[in-house]
């Protein structure tokens, strides 16, 4: 869609091996900025381990790893958070005893971790980051459970501030693994539009099973097979694609199958 | 106002022991143990982290003071602050060590030191006086050049100091808890993954916690050893650190004046029952075992929910406990 906006990350031929099986076979990926990037593909793809890869919570056998035009290979993830990179997880991961607000506040120290080791102030005034809490609440339309704790949320309720948890460091890239999984039709609405509005003040990259959802937002789509990128491409190429389609055995990818 | 709360009541049961018991000895014991407990709750109730540690520094605080006391002219204040800092250099070196492993993996490495501290202690007679421990510590005044400040040669006398250094400590504690580093440790104890994913060094944040639990541990075994005017083996045994783990169950975790609670019970309940039958560590089994099976949160979590009831509250309040409402306190201040 817009082939001209520079780019923000970066893989080139990322290898993960687990012992003898390569879950990565060489992985090259460019992301434009403010674009929303899907990664598809069967289940064992390696979507998700290149999410890990990208986002640094594990690290890589091989390759590199490019962000921001800074190499970031041998980076944890928690120093990635401070160049703007943030993630959700494919399975819920919140704290949940705490608050939905303290959740999001905990989100948004993060980028400056070093306050996090203070022992004497509490965060309250410009520690609480209240304007970026509020935002995110707004965004992901929690305004109302703000004081409840995250374990007390619905399903459909945490996969949002989950997608909030990422919002809430401002990132440059989000990295969104499987923001619909187990959500309900109602909500799957409100998570689209949601992802589509992001693309305004961040790149997103994303990993999806709901063809509708991914065809309809993405700006590019990455289709992976076996470790190894298969196709590469804006939505209307990838679903005319032949090897994707015998890949997905047609109907899937064709939207027939939510 | 609210802020104030725990530390009101702990003030009340400092007040309150003088006139409720016999034993100023007792009494002082109870706040010594408190403070040992509040630092392990930092660690098992803020921070999710077990650790067997903690007779590791309790004792090392117990040898320093004697140590200073006994062999060289160190005024008395200087040598709790010095027992206090041996405290934090020992609970440093375990935290360095034992955060690099997670779960099972990270108790057995607390329970090792542990095991060898005790070996260590046993075996440098030279320091420790080994089995015999150290003996005829004494308990000097506080003074300022030469001028008598606070005689502490009563057992109520002594009450009287260590109530006022625990009062201190427990402010602190309480400032602690509450600050940015309190509040995100309790994100590391709700969910270790997601707290690195948005940004926080696990490690650095876990050797802070120890560091600051190893201080108040060795502050705790120094005033004891001021105490008792003993510096015994058993301070640096490994069932120190299972009698401070089991008090601050006992009293209820996340919750630093649950702590007290512990303590208290703990020590009021041994104190009552080894006069009735030699065998009570048998009945403290099962009142641990009472709590483990059906009241997790300990005496303050039972408190609070007779409370609730009293109240005609009826709500199930069981994540209050752990996520205190200054989470809920809106900020004043706009975003700088």
């Amino acid at each position: 869609m817009s082939p001209k906006t520079p780019i923000l990350l970066e893989a080139i031929d990322v290898e993960k091996h687990y012992g003898k099986f390569a879950a990565l076979g060489g992985v090259s990926l460019q992301v434009r900025a403010n674009t929303v990037h899907s990664v598809i593909g069967p289940n064992g793809a390696g979507k998700t381990t290149l999410f890990h890869m990208l986002t640094g919570t594990k690290t890589v056998s091989g390759g590199r790893i490019l962000f921001d035009g800074q190499d970031v290979t041998h980076e944890p993830d928690h120093r990635r958070v401070q160049r703007g990179i943030a993630r959700s997880f494919q399975v819920t991961s919140l704290f949940l005893s705490l608050p939905v607000r303290e959740n999001l506040r905990l989100g948004a120290q993060g980028v400056q971790p070093a306050r996090a080791l203070n022992p004497w102030h509490e965060p309250v005034g410009a520690r609480a980051q209240s304007q970026v809490i509020d935002a995110v609440l707004s965004k992901v339309g929690l305004e109302n459970l703000a004081d409840t704790p995250a374990g007390n949320l619905s399903h459909g309720q945490q996969r949002r501030l989950e997608v909030g948890m990422a919002l809430a460091a401002r990132p440059k890239a989000i990295f969104l693994d499987e923001p619909t999984s187990g959500m309900g039709i109602d909500d799957l609405d409100d998570m689209k539009r949601l992802i589509k509005s992001l693309r305004d003040e961040h790149t997103v990259v994303l990993i999806e099973h709901n063809m509708n959802i991914v065809m309809d937002i993405s700006d590019t789509v990455t289709v992976m097979q076996m470790g190894r990128v298969l196709a590469e491409g804006m939505p209307h190429d990838i679903r005319s694609d032949e090897r994707v389609r015998t890949a997905y055995l047609g109907n899937m990818i064709t939207g027939g199958k939510a | 106002m609210k802020k104030y709360t725990h530390f009101i009541f702990a003030a009340v049961v400092v007040a309150a022991m003088p006139l409720l018991m016999q034993s100023g000895s007792l009494a002082s014991e109870v706040l010594i143990f408190a403070l040992a407990a509040m630092g392990c709750n930092l660690l098992l109730g803020f921070t999710g982290l077990l650790s067997f540690g903690q007779g590791i520094f309790f004792g090392l605080g117990s040898y320093t003071l004697a140590l200073m006391l006994t062999r060289w002219p160190v005024p008395m204040p200087l040598a709790l602050l010095l027992a206090t800092v041996m405290g934090a250099l020992g609970a440093a070196v375990v935290g360095w060590v034992a955060i690099r492993q997670r779960g099972t993996y990270f108790v057995m490495l607390t329970l090792a030191f542990a095991q060898m501290f005790y070996f260590v202690a046993y075996t440098a007679t030279g320091l420790t006086g080994g089995d015999n421990g150290l003996m005829d510590i004494p308990r000097p005044n506080l003074s300022v050049f030469g001028a008598d400040l606070w005689t502490l040669a009563s057992p109520w006398q002594f009450y009287g100091f260590v109530s006022v250094i625990f009062l201190v400590v427990f402010w602190l504690l309480l400032k602690v808890s509450r600050s940015t580093f309190g509040r995100t440790l309790l994100a590391v104890r709700d969910n270790e993954e997601r707290a690195a994913a948005i940004g926080y060094n696990l490690r650095l944040l876990k050797l802070q916690v120890f560091v600051i639990s190893g201080a108040v541990t060795g502050l705790a075994g120094a005033l004891h050893a001021m105490m008792t005017g003993l510096a015994p083996l058993s301070n640096a045994e490994y069932h120190t650190s299972e009698m401070i783990l089991v008090m601050t169950v006992i009293g209820g975790t996340g919750n630093l004046f649950a702590s007290l609670l512990g303590s208290a019970f703990y020590l009021l309940l041994a104190d009552w029952l080894s006069q009735l039958w030699p065998r009570w560590l048998l009945l403290l089994g099962i009142a641990l075992m009472a709590v483990s099976l059906w009241m997790q949160r300990g005496l303050w979590g039972l408190g609070e929910t007779v409370w609730n009831r009293l109240q005609g509250h009826r709500k199930q309040s069981a994540d209050t406990v752990v996520a205190p409402s200054a989470a809920a306190v809106p900020a004043k201040g706009e975003q700088a």
